[in-house]
């Protein structure tokens, strides 16, 4: 079941004077429990595609669907909703928030909401990432691979039904990361997600059930 | 549950809480620059007011205090005894003083002289605060003296004093701080007997028992000077004591604003510490909305963290202010609790609600800045 579509997607920029084309008419879909990755040199438009699938940014042209749904023309308000409830973000760098633990950071996106208690669900992600033995533990106190699964443990915590990594094995070395995939590609069957991954990471493209290579933002 | 529990389930206040705590030492300082403000603003009332009681209390009895002297227009040289009996039908209840006064010399034995007020007066005891010695209701035969004037003369209590061929024995001193009238120069007190040869009164003091001085004022204007005839003079102290009052409200106002300055610079400090950590936090920020947080939960958290800031300074600039307040109390009115009355009071509070407001004041532009901060551009740097 498709989860994502984008139709005929372009995203132009203004830099000065210069008019840059991110993407140019650009056709993409996830399904659920697919890990599909997209690849391609910098400045190919991966970054700005990821953004338009996590409704991070609105295309110049073109048509965005999230479960069926048209959101295209929604407000910023409207895509923070559905960014809160639907989407789940994995990023190169963590970005976990230093002052908070390991179950603080998982339970993040559900903080504000009222009337909900996400802790036990959030030591549950994290004991199935195999960090049940550092819920309390801030990020400076974990290794890169841990940091990245407690990520992976936020992104899921409100049960999104596409999760999007960017680089999500950039900061790691070659066997943490492949514990990184490995779990990606669990969750994906387990939780029946679309993963959408962009990378430079020749070892992500072995896991992926699909590759789209961009190129001067065109699908090649 | 306790209040501190609630507030800990409100988002904002908890990841405002933490983030404060990230960097302790620029929290630190920001609080300070508010606890000064706060101290400068309350501490500066607080000395107003306590300036203003001590004023007060010297000008003392001077509120229940009328005096009638003969108007422009009086038909008399003075008040006349009928003025007077129709003076005590309207002032019934209060005490009347009718006096006589004039000027003489007061020769000592070793032959200085002294110029001195005389008043000629019944009721000496209620005009006059005694050094030593006693003020009798009915002064019949003695005098009394300024106590400068004896030191000068060197004259002493018992010691006979002579006016207009007679001769009085002083019964007592009169104390030299009394008020603002009859404290400069020499004085003497004898029986209004004495100057039987004046036939009118050059003043009479009314002590007002409890009923407002301004309203027997109006009385006695409304039966002696009718259709702006100025048959008396009446006055009291009431609007001197309005001008002192309003003197020191103007130097509040004056010291306030002094202080609020200090606040306002104390905002300005948050203002840069604020914009500094959300610059800092872009970062952070953006994934906050990437993951969904909202705008206005963006904005709610960092102007928390301003107001925090300003609610910490604040308490603890209150604290201070109301020490500072002690120690000015103690200092001019010997009584260090009258601090905690609304009057100084009231400016502790002002303080403490001009730092929350200037500190609310100044996170919201950061947290605004912050909330609308666009995700894809503060992920990128």
């Amino acid at each position: 079941m498709t989860v994502i579509e984008l139709d005929d997607v372009v995203k132009r920029y203004r830099t000065g004077a210069e008019e840059i084309t991110a993407l140019d008419g650009v056709d993409f879909r996830a399904d659920r429990g697919e890990l599909v990755t997209i690849i391609g040199p910098s400045g190919s438009g991966k970054s700005t595609l990821l953004n338009m699938i996590g409704l991070l940014d609105t295309p110049t042209a073109g048509g965005v669907r999230l479960d069926g749904r048209e959101v295209t023309d929604f407000s910023e308000a409207e895509l923070t909703a559905e960014r809160r409830s639907g989407i789940g973000f994995v990023f190169q760098k963590f970005h976990l928030l230093p002052m908070l633990t390991a179950t603080e950071n998982v339970e993040l996106p559900s903080m504000w909401d009222t009337g909900v208690d996400r802790r036990d669900r959030a030591v549950d992600l994290l004991e199935r990432v195999g960090l049940g033995d550092r819920l309390d533990h801030r990020p400076s106190e974990l290794s890169g691979g841990q940091s990245q699964r407690v990520a992976i443990a936020r992104s899921l915590i409100n049960e999104p039904e596409i999760l999007l990594a960017d680089e999500p094995t950039g900061n790691l070395d070659q066997d943490t990361g492949a514990t990184i995939l490995d779990e990606l590609t669990r969750l994906k069957e387990a939780e029946e997600i679309a993963i959408v991954a962009v990378t430079h990471d020749e070892q992500l493209v072995d896991y992926a059930d699909r590759v789209v290579r961009l190129v001067d933002g065109v699908i090649q | 549950m306790s209040i501190a529990d609630l507030l800990w389930r409100v988002p904002s206040v908890q990841m405002a809480w933490r983030n404060l705590g990230r960097n302790r030492v620029r929290t630190a300082l920001a609080t300070l620059g508010i606890v000064i403000g706060v101290v400068a603003i309350a501490s500066l009332g607080i000395a107003g007011v306590a300036l203003q009681q001590q004023a007060t209390a010297d000008l003392g009895d001077l509120s229940n205090e009328v005096t009638v002297t003969p108007g422009e227009d009086a038909a008399e040289e003075g008040i006349t005894d009928e003025q007077v009996a129709t003076i005590r039908t309207i002032a019934s209840g209060s005490t009347v003083v009718p006096e006589k006064t004039n000027v003489t010399a007061i020769e000592s034995r070793n032959g200085r002289e002294v110029q001195v007020r005389v008043t000629g007066v019944t009721r000496a005891s209620a005009l006059y605060g005694l050094a030593s010695g006693d003020a009798p209701d009915r002064l019949r035969s003695g005098a009394l003296l300024s106590n400068t004037t004896a030191t000068n003369l060197g004259l002493e209590r018992g010691d006979p004093i002579e006016y207009d061929s007679r001769l009085y024995r002083i019964e007592g001193l009169i104390t030299s701080t009394e008020g603002f009238g009859s404290a400069t120069g020499g004085r003497l007190v004898v029986p209004v007997s004495a100057m039987n040869d004046q036939q009118y009164y050059d003043s009479v003091t009314i002590f007002t028992d409890g009923r407002e001085a301004t309203a027997l004022t109006d009385d006695l204007e409304a039966r002696f000077n009718e259709g702006g005839d100025e048959q008396v003079d009446v006055r009291n102290f009431a609007d001197v004591q309005q001008r002192v009052g309003s003197f020191f409200r103007t130097l509040n106002l004056a010291l306030l604003g002094i202080g609020s300055i200090s606040l306002v610079v104390a905002s300005v400090a948050i203002l840069n510490v604020m914009l500094m950590s959300t610059i800092e936090r872009r970062g952070e920020i953006g994934v906050l909305r990437a993951v969904g947080i909202r705008r206005g939960e963006v904005l709610r958290m960092i102007l928390t963290e301003a107001l925090f800031l300003g609610i910490l300074g604040g308490i603890l600039g209150a604290a201070v202010s109301l020490g500072v307040g002690l120690v000015l109390f103690h200092l001019l009115t010997d009584d260090p609790l009258l601090v905690f009355q609304w009057r100084s009071a009231q400016y502790v509070v002002y303080g403490f609600g001009f730092a929350v407001l200037a500190s609310g004041l100044s996170g919201l532009y950061p947290a605004w800045k912050a909330a609308t901060n666009r995700p894809v551009d503060a992920l990128r740097g």
